[in-house]
């Protein structure tokens, strides 16, 4: 489904390269739930905004459920983004001025489809999330837990091949952030592919599988002394 | 088209969106009168005189002994035989006032001795047997005064002439079911008539405000010398010495008497000098309606992109969101400009009725003519062209926002 080999992200100044990735590969399969972890600063971001096609990258390939992305134009990754990438981002990025039901139908919009369909899928996926009651609510009206289901209902209507969420629960309390996670199992358990970036091991402990990034590459935690550090420190204070 | 989801967002930002649709509808109100103004002032400026105006030129001379008019009638018509003498002349008449003049004589014009109301109102030329030769306008029927005609009067005398000679609208607006030629007419108040010896082309009366529009091409030529403190001489250089006649006609004049004021900066005027005297209250309307027009256009422009920089500014991360969903760069380009579009629409409507409204009051108020829709409709178009183009370099800074500005945080 997702698939990076050899790929590379530099930001490059006058005076300095940064390497954002280096040498990044990881293949993600259909139907996965792959939680990506790291400290702060360590490439999750860009990894994700890659793989959603947000940005492009300097080196190496990127296959996305069998297509070679690198050479895209910015139209055909729209298109790419639009209908088979579902994102679910931290801060919901719900847009204020439109109710939850134009809120959900703006990638629908642009994918062209019809009203009738549109309106269909729209109150499918809020049924989906539970808040089929909140379709004229803005999202200013709605609890962040609430504004976060709407994103994802937001995600799920156009049926996107795969699921890219940054930090889903960041911005949610416990109670709120549990019935989020919630939600993706059960998004999961139905079929979807998901790509959750978090820095919450308790999460990412709910997925299928985890990928570690440090310093722009993914490391096999394993054979990684900081791994054990961290482990056992961790280990140490639940004990 | 996302026009639903535009207008709710609209409702959002309302007092952006109604301040420049306000802005849209002024701007179109005062434009379109503005230009409606401005055309109507160009076509004044653009009818005909009747006269013949390239090497025609006008000299008044101010008396200086008023005291006999007898002598000044033996004066002006020696003056008249010098100019005519002068090779740089082709003719010259005397004059009481002439087209595009601005000042003159007007009378009313009946067609019954006993009548209380007038028929109509005209110019009324002091001419001889030179002046149409002098003016270079033609006669369509009858005949032109004979010298044994022409007589001379004070302007206090009781007006009268056994025959005149009248202006082609004046005859239609007298008799406009047959020919005024032989007809009787009678000018001012006075019971005697008059007999039209004959009919000229076109020919501007003296009057050029708007109030005289009705009588602008009414003219009376009556066959005599005015015995005023000053004259006029119509003199028509020949072809190519308009300026050897210009230099020649004054020292002509002071030779035969010097007993008289030709005025250095303005006794001596070209006719073009006349047609632009005459219309420069209009040229100068029209140049204010314009700059109006322009500066109004400018604002309006300037007001939509600077607020839609504002929005695309205070929207970067919605349209990052948007680009992330799927929107293509078109598809953005296509929300600011359909978004630009609505608030236009409702501006030109708005728009348009003031524009109607302020041409009624107008029109109650000064007389104005009605407004034509062409008008309203090409205002229209131009300001929503106007903001179309206004909008284009904002709405195509927003399509080039990245689609990863959705994952940064304010």
């Amino acid at each position: 489904m997702l698939k990076m080999t050899h790929l590379s992200k530099v930001y490059r100044t006058e005076v300095v390269e940064t390497y954002a990735l280096r040498d990044f590969n990881i293949d993600v399969k259909e139907g996965e739930f792959v939680a990506v972890t790291g400290p702060s600063g360590s490439g999750k971001t860009t990894f994700l905004t890659i793989a959603g096609l947000l940005e492009t990258f300097s080196g190496g390939e990127y296959h996305l459920d069998g297509i070679e992305v690198s050479n895209l134009n910015d139209n055909a990754r729209s298109k790419i983004r639009n209908e088979k990438i579902g994102f679910i981002f931290q801060a919901f990025n719900l847009i204020p001025d439109l109710n939850v039901f134009d809120n959900i139908e703006v990638p629908l919009r642009y994918r062209g489809m019809k009203a009738a369909e549109r309106k269909q899928r729209i109150m499918d996926s809020l049924e989906r999330v539970g808040l089929a009651s909140r379709a004229k609510h803005y999202p200013a009206e709605l609890s962040g837990g609430q504004q976060q289901r709407v994103a994802i209902a937001r995600a799920l209507a156009g049926s996107p091949r795969l699921l890219l969420a940054d930090e889903p629960t960041g911005n949610l309390d416990t109670q709120m952030a549990r019935s989020v996670l919630e939600l993706l199992e059960d998004i999961h358990r139905e079929g979807a592919t998901i790509v959750m970036v978090t820095h919450d091991p308790e999460l990412a402990a709910r997925a299928q599988r985890n990928v570690h990034i440090i310093d722009g590459q993914v490391v096999d935690l394993s054979e990684d002394p900081r791994f054990h550090t961290v482990h056992a420190e961790h280990t140490g204070t639940t004990a | 088209m996302q026009i639903k989801p535009i207008l709710a967002a609209m409702r959002h930002h309302k007092a952006g969106t109604v301040l420049i649709a306000l802005q849209i509808a002024l701007t179109l109100a005062i434009v379109c009168n503005a230009l409606f103004i401005i055309h109507q002032r160009m076509a004044r400026m653009a009818r005909p005189s009747g006269v013949e105006e390239t090497n025609l030129f006008v000299i008044r001379s101010d008396w200086a002994d008023k005291s006999d008019p007898q002598r000044i009638d033996v004066q002006m018509q020696a003056d008249l035989i010098a100019l005519r003498q002068l090779g740089s002349v082709q003719d010259a008449a005397p004059a009481n006032s002439f087209p595009l003049h601005g000042t003159g004589w007007d009378n009313f014009i009946k067609l019954q001795p006993d009548q209380v109301k007038m028929t109509t109102d005209s110019a009324i030329y002091f001419s001889d047997d030179h002046t149409l030769a002098t003016l270079g306008t033609h006669l369509i029927a009858g005949r032109n005064f004979t010298a044994s005609e022409i007589g001379a009067q004070q302007p206090r005398d009781a007006m009268h002439s056994a025959q005149v000679i009248i202006s082609k609208d004046l005859a239609q607006r007298l008799y406009p079911d047959g020919s005024a030629l032989g007809k009787t007419i009678y000018v001012s108040m006075g019971n005697k008539p008059s007999t039209v010896i004959g009919v000229t082309d076109t020919l501007q009366a003296h009057m050029v405000g708007s109030w005289a529009g009705p009588y602008a091409y009414n003219a009376v030529l009556v066959p005599a010398r005015l015995l005023n403190d000053y004259t006029y001489y119509l003199v028509r250089a020949r072809p190519s010495q308009l300026a050897a006649a210009l230099r020649d006609a004054p020292k002509a004049l002071y030779a035969q008497s010097r007993m008289r004021i030709i005025d250095r900066k303005d006794g001596v005027m070209t006719f073009a000098q006349v047609r632009q005297h005459a219309y420069e209250r209009d040229v100068g309307m029209a140049i204010l309606m314009g700059i109006i027009s322009v500066v109004l256009l400018a604002i309006t422009a300037a007001g939509i992109v600077g607020l839609t920089s504002f929005w695309v500014g205070q929207r970067r991360k919605q349209i990052g969101v948007r680009r992330a969903l799927g929107a293509t760069r078109g598809d953005i380009l296509n929300y600011f400009l359909t978004e630009n579009l609505l608030i236009g629409i409702g501006g030109v409507l708005v728009g348009a009725v003031l524009a109607i409204g302020i041409n009624l009051w107008m029109v109650t108020q000064f007389e104005m003519a009605r407004l034509s829709l062409g008008y309203v409709v090409v205002g229209v178009i131009a300001l929503l062209l106007l903001g179309q183009g206004a909008v284009l370099a904002p709405a195509l800074r927003a399509s080039h926002v990245s689609p990863v500005e959705a994952t940064r945080s304010v």
